[in-house]
This record gives structure tokens, C-alpha cells and sequence, in this order.
């Protein structure tokens, strides 16, 4: 299998119209929608790292901090998303308990892994499974979104709960590391390019 | 893979843009990182000490849940509860804010606070929605701990400024911890709690005053309990004290600086008094000197209690300090012995001004002098005690001193401790004796003799009797017959009158007695004459010349 770039070809990220490159070093501006062209992201693995680690990094407080912190007359309780998860499933809601799991803990961490995988096979020219990792890729592409819920559900509380001397609510310092996780890995995928998988498999890599 | 290229010429590498080694997109997660471990820094540092409390019960204690509150601010939070001490306590661990580390001294206290209602209050009504707390107070240690023993009660007045004293009682009476205390029946303070003295003798409460108004415990400040309705039946009537409802349901307590006491400077903390039972034994002078004599009586000592007052001419001027019994050693007799406490002071306040000079030289004089004025009052004036009953009612009794002149002469010994002086039996005991007296002298009056002496004069009565019904016989026979010949003769003369007045009827008053008849007619005869001089004076009026010329032959009569 021959790769476009490697017959001088390039396809506009933009509109998707392969053209020939304008000169094998820049690939120029696309003729049909005017979108500056590249063969590869550059530094796609570079970036990809960092907004990894950064997304990291922000995991640990997203899950250490509470995300929500509720006064009532009785007492002052906060709340990091394990122990809402523990709480529902102590409460007997499991099925909600396994949406904040999976929305709130298991993707973002699931992401993390994912990414981490593909961005070290990619930089070890790994030739395996490139349809999978493609796959894979894609996963990760499409459900990043989807683990906003939890921040979804925290600002709908805060803006909701407010009985004010009875009972209010107040985001935790936690929502804000797990929106910079969420919104970091999101970029993280969106900066890595699905491409790099496949120039091992030509045999060359045409790394960075 | 080799290709079909058909040169092999060398081919050029793409290498990537200079200057760009690095992306910018780094700056990123090195953020992150600083914003995470700085988060992190903090956390630890602001971080403060964890600390152990030991309970003997963690009544609504919840890890995670539970505060530690001073003064109504969270400076802790309990992490962990569990059971220690081979399951006998309750150990709470708790993690304390660092800015309120330097609390945790070796004297500070924790308590469990939990809803309360009691008589005299309801406390502690916030834990009922936001749950138990851990009460704290703070200690003065400069030493810090993480251990502690935790109370099971709240100490009074926490966190509230006064000051402590300690009362002396001889029972607890109605008090609790958190009885009130009242001063001039304001609420000031309360029990703060209380202990047998290790002999158990007596019991120690204590109070705590609070701030503003600790300064009116003066040394001399009495304490008497205020507990439920002072009621004393006295000779002066009934009188009724109460502080306040509450005291009335829960007791309590009240001071007052007595009368006669200065008011020095405020007491120190922690100053020891002791608790009188009520007002009045509380508010009473000091009595500084105090001499005892020794009464024997020969009647019962019923209603006469340690206490009671002795009175001298009916002024107070000591108290009964002991009743009892004593053995004489010679004649194994037993008598009721009272002692009796007089206080001079007393006395000297009824004494006026001018004879006050004479009874101060003779107390400053030698007890050879006194001894001989209270020898002189007893043996010239017989100034003896007596048991008098001071209320009709509750029968009480007190000790009397009067002048009693007719009592028999007693000498008195008044050396040694506690001289004996004299006494003379109760009015009471008295009038029982009179009348024992009466009755037994009628007891012994010769009813059987009078009673056959008041036969033999009924008897002689009845002679007497019957002798008058013969005389009345006789005269009836005697007197009666002659009687009744005058009574005859009067009769008879009677008649006779009555026939002279029917006589004197018939001639004078009859239609033809001769005396009517003479009177008719003269009458007549009256009238005849009567009649010739009305014809002759009708004459005279129609022909008065015949007077003169005599009578015309009637022509008139011829017309």
C-alpha cells in the first residue's frame, strides 16, 4: 500500500480535496477552499504528549478535590466523584452509579490510556494492529465529549440548589481539573494525527 | 519496499521546521503541574494537627460528620470513630484546622453536645437538625497534647467569664448542676457541679458566678439555699420566701452580703463559704462571745428543740445549743439536762444608753463580780428559767427567764464551765398540778356522809312539812265556823238594808207614792196659776188702760 504522501500527494484537512503538493517540502494552500495544507500535523506527537500529561496531571486533583460542596442547616458535606459514585450505589441507584462511573471516571481515564497507547506505538514505529488503533482512535475521538456530563450535572445542581438558608450548593475546586481533563484529552486527540499509525506500516516512518 | 522507481538516485528527507523544537503546547502541562503540586502544598501545609478524644460514649459522633465547635465554629472535623480501651471507650479522631493547633493544650476540654431540656432550661437545641457536635473549651496550658479525655457533660458556663467558689454544705438538699443561684433574685450564675469530701461528711458544690456580677461576693457574703417555698411557722406568723418559680421547681441558690458585715473587696476565685439552709440562718449577726449554763427540769423537753431561743423577760438573748438527759452518779437519778448558749451582745443591744455604762464595767470586771450580780439576781430576786410553750399551735417551746419571787430560795454555784442556774416548773406543768390538786381533794371529800346528811335533813324537812299541814287543820277547824256566823250576820244586816232601800223606793219614787203626788199637784196648781197670768197679760196688751179705768165690756168681742 502506497501512501499519498508518498506519491506527492495531499489531501486539504478542510475540504478533503486531494491535490498534488505544491513543492515535496510545503505542501502549500488548497485551490478549492484556500485551507493552509499539511502532510502531516506538525508536531502532532509533541503536542499530543504534553496535552496528555498535562490531562494527567489534572486527573489526580479532578478526583482528589470535591466537586461539589453542599451546606445545608445541618452540616457542610463535599463531594468528590468517587464518593458520588459510592454514595448512589450505597443509595441503591447502581445503574446511575455505573453512568457516573463510566461517564465520569472510566472515560477520561480510558482516553488518557488510549492515547498514551497510540502515541507511544506510534513513536516506536509499531506496525501492529493499525486498523485497531485506528479504531481505537476514533473511540476516543467521538466519546470525549460525552464526559462533560458529570460537569453538565455539577453546574445544573449549582445553579438549581440555591435555597439559601436552608440549602446550598458550591462547585468544588475538583469540577474545574475534571473540565481541564475533559476539554485536555479532547485535544489531545484532536491534535494527534490518525495518519502517523499507518507510516509504519509502509515500512519507512515519515515520523514528525 | 522497494518500489519500481527507476532512478536510485538518493532521496530527500523531510525534516522538520527549525526553531520549533519545543511547541509552546508544553507551557500546558507545565501549568497544570504547577497549579496540581501547588494545590497539593497547600493542602498539606494548611494541614493541622489530628488529635484523639477519648469518650465513654459517642452519643451521634460520625466520622466525617461530626464539628468541633468553639464557640460556634468549626475547628475540626472527626475523621474516624472507634472503640478502644478493650471496648470500654469510645476513641474519636479528629482533624483540627491548623489555625486552631494552638488550642489543643493539655487543658482543654471536649464534650459531647446534644440536645437538652431540663427544668431550668433547654440547651444545646441546634445538634437537633444539624446533629451532635464536640463542644470545646480552651484551656490556659501552654503545653500541647493529642490526646484527650473527653467529658461526659458540658462544663457550666462555658466559655463564659466569672468566677468560681466552692460552698460548704452539710447536704445536697434539691440541687443539681445547673441549679441557679440568685442574687437580690436576679439570675447569676449557677452550680457547676458537686462532690462528697472524702470522709463524707460533708458536701462541696460548686458555683460559678458570672462575670459581672461576681463582684458582689464579698468575703462575708453568705450562701443559703433558695431551694422550693421557705415556709416558717413563727411566733410572729407565717412567713413565705421563694426566689423564683424555677428555684421553686428546681432549687437554687442565694447570697446576700449580711447586714452587718463590710463590704471589703470583691472574693478571690475558687474562695470556700459555707451554705446555710435558708435566709434567716444565714443573714444572723455572729454572736462573738458566748457563755453556756446548764438547766435541769423536771417535766418533759417534748417540743423543745436545739435552737430555740431564750428569752430574759421575754427578749431574746441566746439559743438552746443541747438537749438531753443527765445521770446523777449518786442517786442513779435521771434528769433532762438543756444547755443553753447566752450571748451577752445580744443583751447588751436591748440595754438603754445610760445603764449600758454599769453592764460594760461589770463585763470588762473580774468573773468574781459577774458571778456575784448573777448570784444576786437568782438568790434575791429569783431569776429562775422556765419551759414555755411559744405558739398554741405547734406547741414549740423556749426558755423563759423571769423573776419569779415566790419560788424557793436556791443557792447557785456558777464556777466552773458551764454553771447550773435554777429553774421552776412550766406554767403548763403548773396548771397540770393544780388540777391534779383539785381532783384529788375531791377525790377525797366524804360523799358518802354528806349524802346521809342530806337524807337526815330531808327527813327533818318532811316533819317540818307535815307539822305545817296540822296547823293549817286546825285553823281550818277553829276559824272557819266563826266565820261564818259573822258571815251570817252580815248577810242579814244586808238584807235589811236592801228592804230600807226598797222602802225608801216605794215612798219616793213610785207613780203613787204620796210624795210624787203631792209634787203633781202642786205642779197643777202651778200651771193653773200660770195660765191666769197669761190671760191676764193678754188683757193688759189689748187694753192696757184697764189698769187705770178697769175693765171694758168686750166690744171688740161685738165687732
Amino acid at each position: 500500500m502506497t501512501s499519498a504522501a508518498r506519491q506527492g500527494l495531499v489531501s486539504c484537512l478542510t475540504c478533503r480535496l486531494l491535490t498534488r503538493t505544491a513543492s515535496p517540502t510545503a505542501p502549500g494552500h488548497c485551490p478549492r477552499c484556500g485551507a493552509r495544507m499539511v502532510v502531516r500535523r506538525h508536531h502532532s506527537l509533541q503536542r499530543t504528549w504534553a496535552l496528555v500529561i498535562a490531562a494527567a496531571i489534572c486527573y489526580v486533583p479532578a478526583n482528589v478535590l470535591p466537586v461539589l460542596t453542599t451546606t445545608t442547616v445541618a452540616s457542610t458535606g463535599s463531594d468528590t466523584i468517587m464518593g458520588g459514585v459510592v454514595y448512589l450505589y450505597q443509595s441503591g441507584s447502581w445503574p446511575l452509579a455505573l453512568i457516573v462511573l463510566i461517564a465520569s471516571v472510566m472515560i477520561p481515564l480510558g482516553k488518557l490510556i488510549a492515547l498514551g497507547h497510540l502515541l507511544i506505538s506510534v513513536q516506536r514505529g509499531s506496525v501492529a494492529n493499525p486498523r485497531d488503533r485506528s479504531r481505537l482512535y476514533r473511540v476516543v475521538d467521538v466519546i470525549g465529549r460525552w464526559s462533560m456530563l458529570d460537569v453538565f450535572v455539577d453546574s445544573f445542581t449549582v445553579a438549581l440548589v440555591q435555597l439559601s438558608p436552608l440549602m446550598s450548593v458550591q462547585p468544588g475546586p475538583g469540577v474545574v481539573f475534571f473540565m481541564a481533563v475533559v476539554v485536555l484529552t479532547m485535544l489531545a486527540a484532536q491534535s494527534f494525527d490518525p495518519r502517523l499509525i499507518w507510516d509504519p506500516a509502509e515500512g519507512q516512518g515519515e515520523a514528525r | 519496499m522497494e518500489t519500481d522507481t527507476p532512478d536510485h538516485l538518493p532521496q530527500a528527507k523531510l525534516v522538520p521546521p527549525k526553531g520549533a523544537r519545543f511547541s509552546a503546547i508544553w507551557i500546558i502541562p507545565i501549568l497544570a503541574a504547577v497549579v496540581a503540586i501547588g494545590i497539593a502544598v497547600q493542602r498539606i501545609l494548611g494541614e493541622g494537627p489530628t488529635i484523639t478524644i477519648v469518650f465513654n460514649a459517642a452519643e451521634g459522633i460520625e466520622a466525617n460528620k461530626t464539628f468541633i465547635k468553639y464557640k460556634d465554629v468549626n475547628i475540626g472535623q472527626v475523621t474516624a470513630v472507634r472503640l478502644t480501651n478493650k471496648f470500654s471507650k469510645v476513641a474519636v479522631t479528629a482533624e483540627i484546622q491548623k489555625d486552631a493547633a494552638e488550642l489543643m493544650v493539655e487543658d482543654a476540654k471536649f464534650w459531647v453536645v446534644r440536645p437538652e431540656i431540663t427544668l431550668s432550661g433547654i440547651s444545646g437545641l441546634g445538634t437537633l437538625l444539624a446533629g451532635n457536635y464536640i463542644g470545646f473549651e480552651a484551656g490556659n496550658s501552654e503545653r500541647r497534647q493529642t490526646t484527650f479525655a473527653g467529658l461526659d457533660q458540658a462544663p457550666v458556663a462555658a466559655g463564659e467569664s466569672g468566677r468560681q467558689y466552692t460552698l460548704i454544705a452539710r447536704d445536697l438538699g434539691s440541687l443539681s448542676v445547673g441549679s441557679p443561684i440568685y442574687y437580690r433574685r436576679l439570675r447569676v450564675g449557677q452550680v457547676a457541679g458537686y462532690s462528697l469530701v472524702p470522709d463524707g461528711s460533708e458536701v462541696r458544690i460548686k458555683i460559678f458566678i458570672n462575670a459581672p456580677y461576681d463582684r458582689y461576693v464579698y468575703p462575708s457574703t453568705r450562701f443559703w439555699n433558695a431551694s422550693g417555698i421557705d415556709a416558717s411557722l413563727t411566733a410572729e406568723g407565717v412567713s413565705v420566701r421563694t426566689e423564683s418559680l424555677v428555684a421553686l421547681l428546681v432549687g437554687g441558690l442565694a447570697f446576700d452580703l449580711p447586714p452587718f458585715a463590710a463590704r471589703e473587696p470583691a472574693a478571690a476565685t475558687e474562695a470556700t463559704f459555707t451554705l446555710y439552709a435558708d435566709r434567716l440562718a444565714a443573714m444572723k449577726a455572729p454572736d462573738p462571745v458566748a457563755r453556756h449554763f446548764v438547766l435541769y427540769f423536771k417535766e418533759s423537753l417534748h417540743n423543745l428543740s436545739v435552737g430555740a431561743p431564750v428569752t430574759l423577760f421575754g427578749l431574746n438573748i441566746g439559743e438552746v445549743t443541747s438537749v438531753g438527759l443527765q445521770v446523777d452518779p449518786d442517786s442513779a437519778d435521771v434528769k433532762p439536762r438543756v444547755t443553753i448558749t447566752f450571748y451577752p451582745e445580744r443583751a447588751m443591744a436591748y440595754i438603754d444608753e445610760k445603764s449600758k455604762g454599769i453592764v460594760e464595767s461589770l463585763s470588762s470586771a473580774d468573773a468574781q463580780r459577774r458571778a456575784a450580780f448573777v448570784r444576786r439576781l437568782v438568790e434575791e430576786r429569783g431569776l429562775r428559767g422556765q419551759l414555755k410553750s411559744a405558739s398554741l399551735i405547734t406547741g414549740q417551746l423556749y426558755v423563759a427567764f423571769d423573776y419569779h419571787p415566790g419560788a424557793p430560795k436556791q443557792k447557785v454555784d456558777l464556777d466552773g464551765p458551764t454553771p447550773i442556774l435554777p429553774t421552776v416548773p412550766s406554767a403548763l406543768a403548773n396548771l397540770e398540778e393544780k388540777l391534779g390538786s383539785v381532783v384529788d381533794k375531791i377525790d377525797r371529800m366524804p360523799l358518802e356522809a354528806i349524802g346521809s346528811d342530806i337524807k337526815k335533813d330531808l327527813e327533818s324537812l318532811d316533819q317540818t312539812l307535815t307539822s305545817v299541814r296540822k296547823l293549817v287543820t286546825n285553823a281550818d277547824n277553829e276559824l272557819v265556823p266563826g266565820l261564818k256566823r259573822d258571815i251570817d250576820a252580815l248577810h242579814r244586816t244586808l238584807e235589811t238594808a236592801e228592804r230600807a232601800m226598797a222602802n225608801a223606793n216605794t215612798s219616793l219614787l213610785e207613780s203613787n207614792a204620796p210624795v210624787q203626788q203631792d209634787l203633781r199637784d202642786a205642779l197643777s196648781e202651778f200651771t193653773r196659776a200660770a195660765r191666769s197670768l197669761r190671760v191676764l197679760l193678754n188683757e193688759l196688751e189689748r187694753q192696757p188702760s184697764s189698769v187705770i179705768r178697769g175693765k171694758v165690756e168686750s166690744r171688740s168681742g161685738a165687732k
